[in-house]
């Protein structure tokens, strides 16, 4: 009897442990044999994020926690910041797109963007699976599987995360407005696996100097160490450096001793300023193969800087302050005349976000420096893994792009500027806690542009009303005082820095300078003017009561990017809270936008607010001069902008 | 020291020790129900671990006081020639284990705890000792009862044992 209970509980116990291990079990394919797009197999002595993570945990919990590790993920629940569960997107290429959450997997249905008109016929539709996803801070990218190995597609729209909107995906772009958007199948697999993972090799089939994003024809054997970057983006291999510390008389030898380990591991924050700033150099700066066969060697055997080497060993850093005239730069200007003002301002500053080393070298702080401690690197502002002295939560850190603790104030540049430090209104003339005393606002200001906003500068520059007149950019004076005079500044910059004054045209001498930028200027101009209207600083010192007309003016702009960002400052300001303007509807509707926001503007306006400056465009009573906006409206930089963000 | 006393010494120890480890438990309860972040962050995991295993390991080791305690009350031969050391092994095991682990992650080193760590060795080594001479002793009481014990003592319905019947 007790034989015959023993039995049966026993094999109960077993018929219950096997169907928890069986259901416990997720059914996954193993990476390797995945075959429908790019996987991760390490290689080459990379080891990934979770060997480190065993000595490291602090360290990889403080990556964890940044928007490094997610600049390319898998779709799961978690990471897919979209709703993806039975709802339809329009209003975007491939149009209706209805998106499906299917048993843990995002689908899509579209119409295919790789399909080539021949006159005939609507696009067909496709239902692609979702296998990858890109962005994860502003906005997210989705990739599809194309089945043309590990070729990746792009779902033609792009999610705004704060927005929770789905937009067309070239109009997250800024670049002029397109009928018919192109393929972007396989620009992950060409373009992205540089800097949106780690060791990547995009192994394709075709050769380099073939444009490979679009060509319905290619395959790819796309491989990455990692998705996202990861630690030994910035590290290097660590295979080896694991190996020798999996000893743990050798671990504990130098926790005791205090020896850091420096084998076979490179520090980035320890390196001489040159090369420590050049490891976030490598995805932070413009740059070009070499030649074509430098580009065929890395299609095959991935990208051969690695940190710690001379990053212009393996590359050409575009520097157009010293190599515009070298041949590869010749050469791609010669095949892309516009290639250098997507990206710079004319006098070699970069104008594009996501480049900041390009800024950085070219900064005084950086360039002119005498000693190492004295260098400017991208380390003496910020910090890869959040410090234990920082009390903010990773999340917070992580948001502000991880700027280390007190160097988000005039503290960062105090560390060599002491000096000032002992009375900074003297070298300000602003009051000491105003923003007019920010070391970043000065020197620093929103010049650049990326994600749909403006971004600050990472070139240390001072404001000059001469580099406004000859570039277009916005000085740091008028990016707060929007409603001053070109005219105003330059008054004020000789009377307290004794900069030589430039020749102004009538205009500079008479309009505000943001209204110049907003109406005369190109489409980037407009796009950093239109952000500085929504920038909480610019409209305290500013005043926010004439804004609303030139915002109304932008609601018509032809580039989608500019409309979207002057409706979000539009909404800022006061008595235009819920006004609602949709930037992708067709340009006679858009019209009927204008007339209603500058209607919202008169019927909202607080008599305290009213404006009358003759440099606002504004009569005597406070009304817009149409004359005046309509004359400098006419004269607008129409060249097409296309910032290579 | 007498058997009484042995007994006495590991059953107060056990349930004594249990108490507290039982008090650590509802700690780490505690910490983790008000997320504290000193032992919850991920860079802490190294602490958490340790003091897990402080608290895992300090309670079963209570528990064996108990079990040896009871074990010398109820069958004194099976422990009566190495009992000083059997006692005093497992006495050793019961505070070098728990709590190497536990100042192992007082103070850490990334992902290795401190070198408090190092007690553990020592406290797993005075365990296996002790248990080593218990179960020896066990094996041999059982045969010295197999041949001698069973049979002399009374069944209910007055019978001898085995034995007896024989």
């Amino acid at each position: 009897m007790m034989r015959g209970l023993t039995c049966a509980s026993l094999l109960l116990f077993s018929t219950a442990l096997g169907w928890s291990i069986i259901s416990a079990r997720e059914p996954r394919i193993p990476e390797a044999q995945v075959t429908y797009r790019p996987i991760q197999i390490q290689e080459g002595g990379y080891v990934s994020s979770d060997t480190c993570k065993a000595c490291h945990p602090a360290q990889y919990e403080a990556w964890h926690g940044s928007f490094h590790r997610t600049m390319t993920q898998l779709p799961t629940t978690d990471t897919v910041r979209a709703d993806f569960d039975g709802v339809r997107v329009t209003d975007v290429p491939g149009n209706p797109i209805d998106l499906e959450l299917r048993e843990n997997e995002f689908w899509a249905e579209f119409g295919d963007p790789d399909w080539k008109s021949s006159g005939a016929g609507e696009r067909p539709r496709i239902r692609r699976q979702i296998v990858m996803l890109t962005g994860s801070h502003y906005q997210q990218v989705y990739w599809y599987r194309t089945d043309r190995t590990r070729v990746v597609g792009q779902l033609p729209a792009t999610y705004l995360i704060n927005e929770r909107r789905w937009i067309p995906r070239d109009s997250a772009l800024l670049h002029p407005p397109v009928e018919k958007p192109g393929s972007e199948t396989g620009r992950w697999n060409a373009i992205c696996v540089n800097c949106h993972a780690t060791d990547g090799k995009r192994r394709f089939d075709a050769p380099a100097d073939v444009e490979t994003v679009g060509a319905s024809s290619m395959t790819a054997d796309t491989k990455v160490g990692e998705f996202g970057i990861a630690c030994e983006a910035c590290h290097g291999p660590a295979a080896e450096h694991a190996r020798q510390n999996r000893n743990p008389m050798r671990r504990y030898w130098q926790y005791l001793t205090g020896k850091a380990d420096r084998s076979a591991i490179v520090q980035p924050a320890q390196l001489n300023p040159v090369r420590s700033s050049q490891v976030c150099g490598q995805c932070h700066g413009v740059w070009e193969f070499f030649d074509q066969e430098a580009e065929r060697k890395a299609n095959s055997i991935g990208l051969q800087y690695r940190p710690g080497d001379e990053l212009r060993d393996t590359r050409v850093v575009v520097q157009p302050t010293k190599n515009q005239d070298s041949p590869t730069v010749r050469a791609i200007l010669d095949a892309y005349p516009g290639y250098l003002n997507d990206s710079f301002w004319s006098d070699g500053m970069i104008r594009v976000s996501g480049r900041e080393y390009n800024g950085l070298i070219d900064s005084p702080c950086f360039r002119n420096a005498t000693d190492e401690k004295h260098t400017l690197t991208c380390f003496s502002c910020h910090t890869m893994h959040k410090t234990p002295d920082d009390p903010r939560p990773i999340a917070e850190w992580a948001d502000t792009h991880q700027v280390a603790p007190g160097m988000d104030s005039n503290g960062a540049c105090l560390q060599c500027h002491a000096a000032i430090g002992t009375n900074v209104p003297a070298h300000t003339k602003h009051q000491p806690a105003s923003t007019g005393s920010s070391c970043y606002n000065c020197h620093m200001p929103y010049t650049t542009y990326g994600l749909l906003r403006a971004l600050r500068s990472h070139q240390i520059s001072s404001p000059t009303v001469a580099a406004s007149i000859e570039t277009g950019r916005p000085n740091a004076c008028n990016s707060c005082h929007l409603d001053k005079t070109l005219a105003w500044t330059s008054d004020y910059l000789e009377r307290w820095y004794a900069t030589p004054k430039v020749r102004l045209s009538d205009d500079e001498q008479t309009v505000a300078a943001s209204l110049l930028s907003l109406l005369k200027g190109d489409a980037g101009q407009r796009a950093v003017a239109a952000w500085s209207m929504g920038w909480a600083p610019a409209q305290r010192v500013s005043g926010t009561g004439w804004m609303g007309v030139p915002l109304a003016m932008l609601l018509n702009d032809p580039y989608d990017a500019v409309r979207l960002i002057a409706h979000r400052s539009l909404r800022s300001l006061p008595g235009f809270d819920g006004f609602q303007s949709d930037f992708l509807a067709p340009s006679s509707e858009r019209i009927g936008d204008t007339v209603r926001a500058l209607d919202n503007w008169r019927r909202t306006l607080q008599p305290g607010d009213r404006r009358t400056d003759p440099a606002l465009l504004l009569d005597a009573a406070g009304s817009p001069r149409m004359d005046a906006i309509i004359r400098l409206g006419l004269q607008r930089n129409d060249r097409p902008v296309v910032l290579r963000e | 020291m007498a058997e009484r006393d042995y007994a006495r010494r590991h059953l107060r120890f056990g349930w004594w020790s249990l108490l507290f480890f039982t008090m650590l438990g509802l700690m780490l309860e505690s910490l983790h129900g008000f997320k504290v972040p000193a032992y919850l962050d991920a860079s802490n995991e190294t602490r958490r671990l340790m003091w897990t295993l402080a608290h895992a390991h300090g309670t079963l080791l209570s528990i064996v006081h108990v079990i040896f305690g009871l074990c010398v009350r109820v069958a004194p031969e099976m422990s009566a020639r190495n009992r000083p050391l059997i006692s005093w092994c497992l006495i050793g095991a019961s505070l070098l284990l728990p709590g190497g682990f536990f100042l192992g992650g007082v103070v850490f080193y990334g992902g290795d705890p401190g070198v408090a760590v190092l007690l553990v060795p020592v406290g797993a080594a005075s365990m296996m000792i002790a248990v080593f001479f218990i179960a020896r002793m066990a094996a041999s009481t059982g045969h010295d009862s197999a041949s001698h014990g069973e049979g002399t003592r009374p069944r209910k319905d007055g019978a001898r044992g085995s034995a007896g019947k024989r």
